[in-house]
């Protein structure tokens, strides 16, 4: 992760989804981890793209599985988190942390 | 294997949009989760779920090959494929007025027909070679439509709904007809 650059919110949310996940997950169980957890009904592509963009950066490799029947014959994309991508949440959650230490308060009273 | 399917031409449609690399694991990811909304809920429910889910996909994977440079091939493709495509509309529309339309009334009448099929015939050969050239090439149509209306190039007088068929048809055609009868690049079912 280059100097003072951070991820983008659904990078970030998609890269913890994938540690929640184990590590390992494909496209539409990171999709509905986070439609669970957030309440937020992304699309598929949204999800790929993003995936696409961390594996383009080093974050994330993937794998390709078999193809199974209920897929129509088509194989699963399996993502996981690279050390480089655990390392890139690690400095955006610090980041964000430094950034509202103590002025949490200020933005609860508006 | 599951007794739902899920709607054949939104399947098409995605599969002939997707680049290469989404393809086979999106398209499969979408059928798993439609199978079960499909078991849970009900077909017409999940046929919904799935349309939303191609509809709002279409962008943000059309951005992502944006982004990485695809375009540019794209671009290329589709000039080749606007330089011949427009070379034997112009043969055709030639030979049309030469040989058997030398009345104005049976030109208004074939030079859509003409059109159309070009542009069917252009769009499957671009959407062949990829799907990103069939959009430029639909972007070029139109722009050239436009041009020749803006420039009063139709001597013959004709209402506005008939250049505006053009307008509109135009691109249509060569988006829609690759997705209709499945003209895909070759290996489209590689994930």
């Amino acid at each position: 992760m280059k100097q003072g650059e951070l991820l983008g919110s659904l990078e970030h949310i998609i890269l913890l989804a994938l540690v929640r996940l184990d590590g390992c997950a494909h496209g539409m169980i990171v999709r509905r981890e986070i439609e669970e957890r957030t309440g937020r009904n992304i699309s598929i592509g949204a999800v790929y793209a993003t995936l696409e963009r961390l594996e383009a950066k080093g974050y994330v490799s993937s794998s390709t599985g078999d193809p199974t029947p209920e897929r129509g014959g088509r194989a699963k994309r399996l993502f996981r988190v690279e050390a480089a991508g655990k390392r890139a949440l690690q400095i955006s959650e610090q980041t964000l942390h430094s950034m509202t230490a103590d002025s949490k308060g200020r933005w609860e009273t508006i | 294997m599951s007794r739902y399917s899920p709607p054949d031409f939104a399947c098409r449609l995605f599969q002939t949009v997707l680049p290469v690399p989404f393809r086979g694991a999106l398209l499969g990811d979408l059928i798993e989760e439609y199978n079960l909304r499909a078991e849970a809920t009900s077909p017409s429910a999940a046929t919904r779920w799935f349309w939303g889910q191609a509809c709002r996909s279409i962008p943000f994977i059309m951005g992502s090959s944006l982004r990485n440079g695809d375009w540019l091939i794209s671009v290329s493709t589709a000039v080749g494929v606007y330089a011949v495509m427009g070379t034997l509309k112009l043969a055709a529309d030639f030979m049309i007025a030469k040989l058997f339309a030398p009345e104005p009334t049976a030109f208004v009448v074939l030079a859509p027909i003409v059109f159309l099929a070009f542009t069917s015939i252009g769009g499957c050969a671009a959407a062949r070679i990829r799907f990103g050239t069939a959009v430029f090439l639909a972007l070029f149509v139109m722009i050239t439509v436009a041009v020749q209306i803006i420039a009063k190039t139709c001597t013959i007088p004709v209402p506005w709904w008939y250049e505006f068929g053009f307008l509109t048809l135009g691109p249509l055609t060569v988006l829609l007809t690759p997705v209709a009868f499945g003209a895909l690049k070759p290996n489209s079912n590689e994930s």
